[in-house]
């Protein structure tokens, strides 16, 4: 059911909502059943890139897309805080193989789009170019994959720009102090001398309990 | 190999199995209780947001443990709603405590107010009397903050809170300002969080991140912080975390015999039982015992007359916010510049409503608080998607005025009605990762719901509109808060119109028992985990004396 202001309509608990994405990751398995999460593989291309998870010219596209979603102008932008390379780091996580497996096609889609309408690479297209082909992402149908493409890279982007700094984006913080989230900051309790480590405990929900992967 | 039997064996460690793995303790019977999630230690509880709230922390990953949604009419879809945590503590981890009793009205609606047509309204088979020891005892045991004040819908009570209220933020006074000025009553909200030292606990340390967190300083009165450690102490309970019941066997005579679970290293193991209690929330109670079939109970352990899973319960939610901005209103209302976690308001003005004009006069209650401060959350909700959605600089801008900006909502905790189209089942053909059919979910509002939620967001509306903000947005009229959940096993007198009995034990197996959220015949018109605390502590005793008895 929706509701007057927002397709957000049930309201589980604060962030419940926006578990993963929203349901991004749900919209590709709802008819069929999702395989099951495949073992983090290193792909060919990883050969040659410098990139855990994208090949160099993936990583050219997603960098010049996430400097559009959060430019730098008077503030700090996603590439002051390290966005793209959290990015990378996070589609390697157990928990977000289901969504590598539809965002990375989606910067590939992006690229070939770029160089339909306009002859060039996206990297290289004009900051104008670039906004009216994310718009058109963004303005698709709503269970498109551009349309769902676009939700996944907000999603991220805005958890590289304002997650903990542990898992490599929000350098500096500069995300919090941008949204004035230091007043409550990481404020995090533990032994001083082991720096805390999201991407460890992350590793740990899935492998825990003395099973290992 | 089954493993000792031992007296009872309950499954759940949250708001209900909690209180009565701690009186049976007390009482000297040897309790196991099996928790499908992780036992965390208070150094667990880390402000990482991306942890916490994105992740499995807490919730299953949806591809692992879903659980099937459908409203009518549509087809399943995939969903991790209707979960609460997965730990040991459940939902109680992650609240946010905000801690209300039913009213004498809950009880007895049928009577008082009557059933809609296409609702399933019953009276229950206690009274607000009978429950309201147990919320003195509750309220104690877990320790909670507060001050009741005289309202017209203040329950009978027979003293204050165990502990004295939270420190709030001046704008509580100005909600008491503006509530007062429309005719209403603006009042404290209880709060399960200890704002003193208490039975060993450290107080709250306003750190902000409360609910949806699971507090690092044990202030937040979890049942893993406070009935557990206490359940543990008496020697007589063992806790076994990450082990998931799949099933609950029956002996010859029809009685419940073992549960069969996976332990922590998947491992199959058997815990046989005197008595055994599900306490896994009304949709996985209900799923466990849907999926418990055998050939005395072709469809499903104690659903002789197919009323499992039936009548599930959420609560009507609605939500509208105020936007104040600090900036350019900071020195015309200098109280925005304070820095305080809790508001801690409520209006219970409207929890039956003033006259017919729906034709059913249930209402429920307005919580008003500060927007949760979780910046991934926030940020993606204000780029938002699709025709609304920005990005660049106009998002920047927004996350600016965001940061420059206060805001003040208010959610509804209200009455939902059940239906006949309102259910749980385990027929999406669906499994989990452990190879169970998962709990499918079929929902149904209630037109009168609609209306009466929508009627209360405009009541709190005004009240916003009264302090002046720069701006009011109505987040919406018509949602649900999943994570407050009941029926599907609702308790009564008649076998054939309920699952349990009074005390909240199946009425054809003598030694099963639901203390979940499932009994409840109605949600009421606030959140319901000091209920289902207070109806655990209600049920422990019944069950002691039964069990001293032989029964």
């Amino acid at each position: 059911m929706k509701d007057e202001e927002d397709d957000v309509s049930r309201r589980v608990f604060v962030q419940h909502l926006t578990f993963l994405g929203g349901g991004v990751v749900l919209l590709g398995g709802c008819k069929e059943e999702p395989k099951p999460a495949p073992p983090p593989a290193v792909k060919p291309a990883a050969l040659t890139s410098s990139h855990k998870t994208f090949t160099n010219d993936e990583w050219a596209t997603l960098t010049a897309a996430v400097d559009r979603v959060l430019p730098r102008d008077e503030d700090p932008g996603a590439l002051d805080a390290n966005v793209p390379e959290y990015i990378d780091a996070m589609l390697q996580t157990e928990q977000l193989q289901q969504m590598k497996a539809q965002f990375v096609p989606g910067v590939a889609a992006l690229e070939r789009r770029a160089q339909k309408m306009f002859k060039t690479t996206f990297a290289a297209a004009t900051p104008a170019q670039q906004d009216e082909l994310l718009t058109l992402f963004k303005n698709s149908p709503e269970k498109s994959g551009e349309a769902r493409w676009y939700e996944m890279l907000i999603v991220l982007v805005m958890e590289g720009f304002l997650g903990d700094p542990s898992y490599g984006g929000n350098k500096g913080e500069v995300g919090w102090k941008l949204v004035g989230f230091s007043l409550v900051g990481r404020n995090l309790k533990g032994d001083p001398k082991s720096p805390y480590d999201g991407s460890k405990r992350l590793h740990q929900l899935v492998c825990g309990g003395g099973k290992g992967c | 190999m089954a493993k000792e039997s031992v007296d009872v064996c309950i499954i759940g460690s949250g708001a209900g199995g909690a209180p009565l793995a701690l009186e049976l303790g007390r009482a000297g019977f040897k309790v196991v209780v099996l928790e499908k999630g992780a036992w965390y230690q208070q150094t667990d509880f880390v402000h990482d947001e991306i942890l916490n709230s994105r992740r499995n922390f807490f919730m299953p990953l949806p591809w692992d443990e879903p659980h099937l949604w459908r409203t009518e009419g549509q087809p399943y879809t995939r969903t991790n709603e209707a979960w609460t945590a997965n730990c040991v503590g459940g939902g109680t981890v992650h609240m946010s405590g905000f801690f209300y009793r039913l009213k004498p009205v809950d009880f007895r609606m049928k009577s008082e107010l009557g059933a809609p047509k296409g609702s399933n309204v019953v009276d229950w088979p206690i009274t607000y009397k009978d429950l309201e020891p147990y919320y003195d005892k509750a309220e104690a045991e877990l320790g909670v903050s507060g001050n009741a004040v005289p309202h017209p819908f203040l329950e009978p009570r027979k003293g204050n809170y165990p502990l004295p209220p939270l420190a709030e933020h001046p704008v509580a006074a100005e909600i008491d300002k503006a509530a007062k000025s429309l005719g209403w009553h603006s009042i404290p909200t209880a709060r399960a969080i200890v704002s003193q030292p208490y039975r060993g606990r450290d107080p709250c340390v306003y750190c902000s991140l409360c609910g949806s967190y699971g507090c690092e300083h044990g202030a937040k009165s979890s049942t893993a912080a406070s009935l557990i450690p206490a359940a543990i102490a008496t020697g007589k309970v063992e806790l076994r975390p990450k082990c998931m019941a799949k099933e609950i066997t029956v002996d010859a005579k029809g009685l419940a015999k073992s549960v069969i679970y996976l332990d922590a290293d998947g491992v199959e193991q058997e815990q046989p039982a005197r008595v055994i209690v599900a306490s896994c929330t009304a949709v996985e109670s209900a799923r466990l015992l849907l999926n418990s079939k055998s050939s005395r109970f072709p469809n499903g352990l104690a659903n002789d007359n197919g009323l499992v899973g039936k009548n599930l319960l959420f609560s009507s939610f609605g939500q509208s916010k105020a936007t104040f901005s600090v900036k350019k209103r900071g020195e015309e209302l200098p109280w925005l510049n304070a820095n305080l976690p809790f508001v801690n308001r409520s209006l219970q003005d409207f929890y039956v409503l003033p006259d017919e004009r729906f034709g059913f006069r249930k209402g429920g209650t307005l919580g008003f608080m500060w927007a949760h401060p979780n910046p991934i959350f926030a940020a993606v909700g204000l780029a938002r998607k699709g025709e609304k959605g920005v990005f660049g600089k106009e998002l920047k801008d927004k996350l600016r005025t965001y940061r420059d900006s206060r805001i003040l909502e208010f959610e509804i905790y209200g009455e939902f009605l059940s239906n006949d189209l309102t259910y749980v089942s385990v027929d999406g053909g669906v499994k989990d990762k452990f190879g169970l059919p998962v709990a499918a979910i079929s929902i149904k509002r209630h037109e009168l719901d609609l209306k009466m939620t929508q009627f209360l967001v405009e009541r709190g509306e005004e009240v916003l509109q009264a302090m002046k903000p720069d701006r009011v947005d109505r987040v919406g009229t018509a949602g649900e808060t999943t994570i407050l959940q009941g029926g599907t096993c609702r308790f009564g007198k008649d076998p054939k119109t309920s699952v349990l009995d009074v005390d909240c034990r199946s009425h054809v197996v003598k030694n099963l028992y639901v203390v979940d959220g499932s009994f409840l015949p109605t949600s009421g018109g606030v959140p319901l985990t000091l209920t289902i605390a207070a109806n655990s502590f209600r049920v422990a005793d019944r069950m002691v004396a039964s069990l001293k008895k032989g029964g």
